[in-house]
């Protein structure tokens, strides 16, 4: 069966001359009730509530914003969090410190696994808890290997650290040559001149190329609308770190810009029982991260040969 | 020419009124079927606890005298010449295998400084003449609040890491120029008595988003 | 100017129309295909409300079939173009209209490619930060720049030939070569670099082992000349299926007998005539024109007079001075429409100059005047420049979908499993042999990895399928149509299969940390996928139903609002059902 024809000299786009009445109804009403089902096909849009107002669809990149863009974006955001959560929170946008670039170094015969760091940093940076957002996974790893393979993600013993392994907190190591920077599409992610690779939370698209190119499995993406008890937010923000995000855009760790920025120490650190975690300005030759590199023999800095040049030494003392 | 003389291609065929009748049914369907919601609905996540506060606290393991002068809070454990005769030493005995008698006077402290028990004399570390302060093997008195001096006389490589900062524990500020730091003593960590760090509960591990798929099929020695 | 305007607005407003147009297999098709546009819309529009949540993705596993579905139609699209190179490099011209279909194809599958990376993205109403200029795109660092950058060129520029060349073909005019064959040759070079730039994507990232590989691009190459060449064999044979058949003319009982035809000599005026609707006729010196006088001859025929049979041996050509001829061809027990033929124009060329039997048949639409030539007489004209060279160049104006062409590229297809098979073998080889622990990814997508299993199944049905379809088409067996379409379903799903999920997913499994976090497709992210394909499907089929009629010549400027008159009235009066 095909297609049939009519004579040549025919248009055979239009309609014939004797179309009845009876079939334009029924074209009509085909057309009609295709166009009911369209509409009620877009109905759940009804429950969106993340809409984007036009200020923020307009919002420029953060580097081009002027210091009275900035204020207007930091207020907006205030007057959001407080609308949400009911805290009216402090939101800053702070610049990277003259003569700093931050390095992390972690004792790996110190920790004891005992995850105090990740819950740390979530509670500081305002991570959704359901679902989880988590920057920081600690690792079990076995004596004797570096082999990532035989990382144990979920052990839950009754106590640590277990006879016979040593663990390995993994965070963003804020390379020095970020695969993530080079390939997002928007420039959406780059990396500050103290050292910290930030997202502009508010420029992401949301491709999660990034995701793909960390070799550290560091960044992370909201799958949907973050949820951050009211009774936890931490209402000490920085625009390019802990300020809550939206459905859709990347995060990871950042150091804990809103307080590494004001010279505090970040919070997984200070939370840190055995003090395994150092921190600090390797441009400054007093600095225990300096006294570190400088006398600690063996460091490892993860995927070394990937040739990403990460901020994170990981050493052993004994 | 025709090679189909059964298809008369000049008359609408009977099926076509059907078809678009059952096409303008089928979108109105369609649009019951949207707007009810039949499918396709996104199921609630289980809800995350939260986790337990005390594994947000940043206080250290223990507290040292220099924390209780500071707090001003009860400093008994400290007044040794409230039981000890002043200028009377005290006489430590042992058992049969060379095991420090701990008295019961003292039966909160459990000996465990230095492996096979090898430091098991009390005055390795107190000053039996005065027992209010310590006494280093060199000869050099040491107050209780100046405790890592002690530490330091023997832990040697490990006290010149806690002076630079690489060992033990240091909150506030990195830039000691925009504030205070606070470098934790030896025994804010360690028990002098059994120094060996101790072990605890961890806290929860990391959830999924969903389920997964499959069970594995043999025992997942990694992941 | 207004006059241009106007023109190329009817000419949509035809084609726009044309589209609603059709029989009741096209009504359901359309309606079917509408349905599961409507289901994928809607299951969009909970994933817009609710995020990606609504898909299978995590963190560990963050890209899935909208990508893999993404990866492999990329790999359709710049295969599409490939047929313009036998066409264009190789002068293969019974491939020649087919390839609109191919670029049509090309433009298809590069919309469901935009689809399908829109539908990816956490937040598509920022999609405005990567227009360069107004946003911030990271070229050239970023390839999904480039990939931005080359899809969107790559439609433009499909969309620019298939435009040019179809509104050309509808003006009755001869499309001037340097708007469209640069355009073609720049095609085909930045079809190969669609799909390099897209293996690129996972190319050059360090951190994923699997991707991280040299022969992931030639591979993508590979399979994609496979898959495309496949499909467009596949889609020609319904283009054939469904294009016009013989109807039987003069239903109103004006059937044309004939036998009422009449011959004799040509006139110079029946040859001024010709030089009215055929300029280049024109030149032809009167001497020249007398030498024809004595051998051409003058056909008055009645409409539905046959001029010329399929399969006759003949030595003459024809061209059509009044009226309206339409050529049709057999294949494969079907009778369909090539092209139809007015004033001016020419049949019968090309088996009289190449002594070949008639590859179709030519049947008069209406009365018409025919001016019959012999061949030497027809060569000796051709020597004259300008109307040798519209000869010659209207002997490709038609619609064939020989058996020949659908073998001329099952040769592609061929020689494309072949290559794609052997850097398998390599593939496989280099990760299996020397085992190091960067095969980890190879081992969970062919083998299971620590009791997680989930692609093996997959991965497997993808090989046999495609070693299949290799043993297929090497052997002669699949010269025949029915084992021909067999070998192109292994061959799509296959690839399909192993482009698509077995290529993105064992990137990510395990993680970088090594964790393994196992991915399937979502209910609605599958109906999203289906509502894509269906959207593909749908503008391929409007597409279809929009150039078919104008290669035929039945949509074209000379039929403009020629409407049908009322019934009742003496002529030919097709009742409407179109």
């Amino acid at each position: 069966m095909s297609l049939p024809e009519a004579p040549l000299n025919r248009d055979p786009s239009a309609p014939g001359a004797d179309m009845s009445r009876r079939s334009f109804l029924r074209t009509s009403a085909v057309l009609a009730s295709g166009l009911a089902a369209l509409a009620a096909s877009l109905s759940p849009l009804r429950d969106l509530d993340d809409y984007t107002s036009l200020d923020r669809f307009m919002q420029k990149y953060y580097k081009e914003l002027t210091p009275q863009e900035m204020d207007r974006v930091l207020k907006r955001i205030a007057n959001d969090v407080e609308r949400e959560y009911g805290v009216r929170p402090h939101v800053r946008d702070l610049k990277p410190m003259d003569g700093v670039e931050f390095v992390y170094a972690l004792n790996l015969t110190r920790c004891i696994g005992c995850r105090k760091c990740v819950h740390a940093c979530v509670q500081e940076n305002n991570q959704s808890r359901t679902p989880e957002i988590q920057y920081i996974r600690v690792l079990r790893m076995p004596h004797g290997s570096l082999d990532i393979e035989k990382a144990e993600h979920n052990y839950a013993p009754e106590s640590v650290p277990e006879k016979g392994y040593f663990y390995m907190p993994v965070q963003c190591q804020q390379c020095k040559n970020p695969p993530c920077v080079k390939v997002c599409p928007v420039h959406a992610t780059w990396q500050e001149t103290d050292g910290i690779t930030v997202v502009d939370y508010d420029w992401c698209i949301g491709c999660r190329y990034c995701e793909a190119a960390c070799p550290y499995w560091a960044r992370r993406f909201n799958f949907t609308k973050p949820s951050i008890p009211k009774e936890r937010l931490n209402p000490d923000m920085a625009y390019l770190g802990n300020r809550p995000r939206r459905q859709g855009v990347m995060e990871k760790c950042h150091f804990c810009i809103q307080r590494t920025r004001v010279g505090r120490y970040p919070a997984c650190l200070e939370v840190c029982p055995a003090g395994a975690r150092k921190f600090g300005n390797i441009l400054d030759p007093n600095s225990e991260v300096s006294y570190i590199l400088r006398t600690k023999r063996v460091f490892i800095q993860l995927k070394e040969e990937l040739g990403t040049s990460p901020r994170f030494f990981y050493y052993f003392d004994v | 020419m025709d090679i189909h003389p059964s298809a008369d291609p000049q008359k609408t065929h009977r099926w076509t009124p059907l078809i678009l009748r059952s096409l303008v049914v089928l979108f109105c369907g369609l649009a019951g079927a949207f707007l009810l919601n039949l499918w396709g609905r996104t199921a609630p996540l289980k809800l995350i606890p939260l986790v337990d506060r005390s594994f947000l606290d940043t206080a250290t393991v223990r507290r040292s005298y220099a924390d209780l002068v500071a707090a001003k809070d009860d400093l008994s454990d400290f007044d040794c010449y409230a039981c000890h005769e002043r200028k009377k030493p005290p006489v430590l005995r042992y058992d049969a295998n060379h095991k420090l008698i701990v008295p019961q006077e003292h039966s909160d402290i459990v000996m465990g400084h230095g492996e096979q028990g090898r430091n098991n004399n009390c005055f390795n570390c107190h000053d039996e003449t005065n027992l209010e302060q310590l006494l280093a093997r060199d000869g050099r008195v040491v107050k209780f609040q100046d405790s890592p001096q002690l530490c330091g006389s023997c832990h040697g490589p490990t006290f010149e890491d806690w002076e630079a900062g690489a060992h033990g524990r240091i909150s506030g500020y990195w830039d000691r120029k925009l504030g205070a730091f606070k470098r934790q003593a030896c025994v804010n960590c360690h028990n002098p008595h059994s120094p060996k760090f101790p072990s605890r509960k961890p806290a929860p591990g990391p959830h999924l988003l969903r389920p997964p798929i499959a069970v594995p099929t043999e025992t997942a020695d990694a992941n | 100017m207004n006059r241009a305007l106007r023109d190329y607005l009817v000419f949509l407003q035809r084609c726009g129309r044309i589209a609603f147009v059709g029989d009741r297999r096209y009504y359901a098709w359309m309606g079917a295909l509408t349905v599961l546009c409507l289901v994928g819309l809607n299951a969009y529009a909970k994933q817009l409300v609710h995020g990606l949540i609504t898909t299978g993705m995590s963190d560990q596993v963050s890209w899935g079939v909208y990508i893999a579905n993404f990866t492999f139609l990329v790999g359709v699209a710049a295969a599409a173009v490939m047929m313009v190179i036998p066409v264009y490099i190789y002068n293969n011209e019974e491939l020649h209209d087919l390839v609109i279909f191919g670029e049509l194809l090309a433009v298809a599958a590069i919309l469901m490619c935009l689809a399908f990376v829109t539908v990816d993205l956490g937040r598509p109403d920022r999609f405005w930060h990567l227009i360069p200029g107004l946003g911030q795109l990271n070229f050239p660092a970023s390839m999904l720049s480039w990939d931005v950058i080359v899809l969107n060129g790559y439609l433009l520029l499909n969309v620019h030939i298939c435009g040019y060349l179809l509104y050309c073909r509808y003006r009755g005019r001869k499309p001037s070569k340097w708007f469209y064959i640069p355009f073609v040759f720049v095609a085909i070079g930045w079809a190969v670099s669609i799909h390099t730039v897209t293996a690129f994507l996972y190319v050059g990232l360090g951190g994923r082992p699997f991707w991280n590989s040299s022969i992931v691009g030639p591979r993508f190459l590979a399979s994609a000349f496979t898959a495309g060449p496949a499909l467009m064999i596949l889609a020609l044979q319904v283009v054939r299926r469904v294009t016009a058949s013989a109807p039987a003319l003069g239903s109103s009982g004006h059937a044309a007998a004939p036998g009422t035809s009449s011959a004799r000599p040509a006139t110079l005026d029946d040859l001024e005539k010709l030089a009215q609707h055929l300029p280049e006729f024109r030149p032809v010196p009167m001497e020249m024109r007398r030498k024809l006088l004595a051998s051409t001859t003058i056909l008055s025929v009645p409409a539905g007079a046959t001029l010329l049979r399929q399969g006759d041996l003949d030595a003459h050509a024809f061209f059509v001075l009044e009226g309206e001829i339409v050529v049709k061809r057999e294949e494969s027990g079907r009778l369909r429409i090539t092209r139809t033929i007015r004033p001016g124009g020419q049949f019968g060329e090309v088996s009289a100059l190449n002594s070949t039997p008639r590859m179709a048949t030519a049947i008069a639409e209406e009365p018409a005047l025919i001016l019959r030539v012999p061949v030497e007489d027809l060569r000796r004209l051709m020597q004259q420049r300008e109307l040798g060279q519209v000869i010659h160049n209207r002997m490709t104006e038609r619609l064939m979908i020989t058996d020949r062409a659908l073998l001329t590229l099952r040769g592609i297809v061929q020689v494309s499993m072949l290559i794609n098979v052997f850097l398998l073998v390599n593939e496989v080889f280099k990760e299996f042999y020397s085992g190091d622990l960067h095969s980890e990814s190879s081992k969970y997508l062919f083998l299971g990895l620590h009791g997680y299993h989930a692609l093996v199944p997959w991965i497997w049905t993808a090989i046999v399928f495609n070693l299949v379809a290799m043993f297929l088409l090497v052997l002669p067996l699949s010269r025949s149509l029915k084992w021909l379409n067999l070998t192109c379903v292994l061959c799509i799903t296959g690839i399909w299969i192993e482009k698509g999920m077995g290529l993105v997913i064992p990137g990510f499994i395990p993680t970088p940390l090594g964790q393994i976090v196992e991915y399937r497709p979502s209910v609605n992210e599958t109906l999203v996928c289906i509502g894509i394909w269906a959207f593909g499907l749908l503008a391929y089929t409007v597409f279809l139903r929009m150039s078919v009629p104008i290669l035929q010549g039945r949509l074209s400027r000379a039929n403009e609002g020629r409407h049908l008159p009322a019934a009742g009235s003496e002529q030919r009066a097709a009742p409407a059902r179109l």
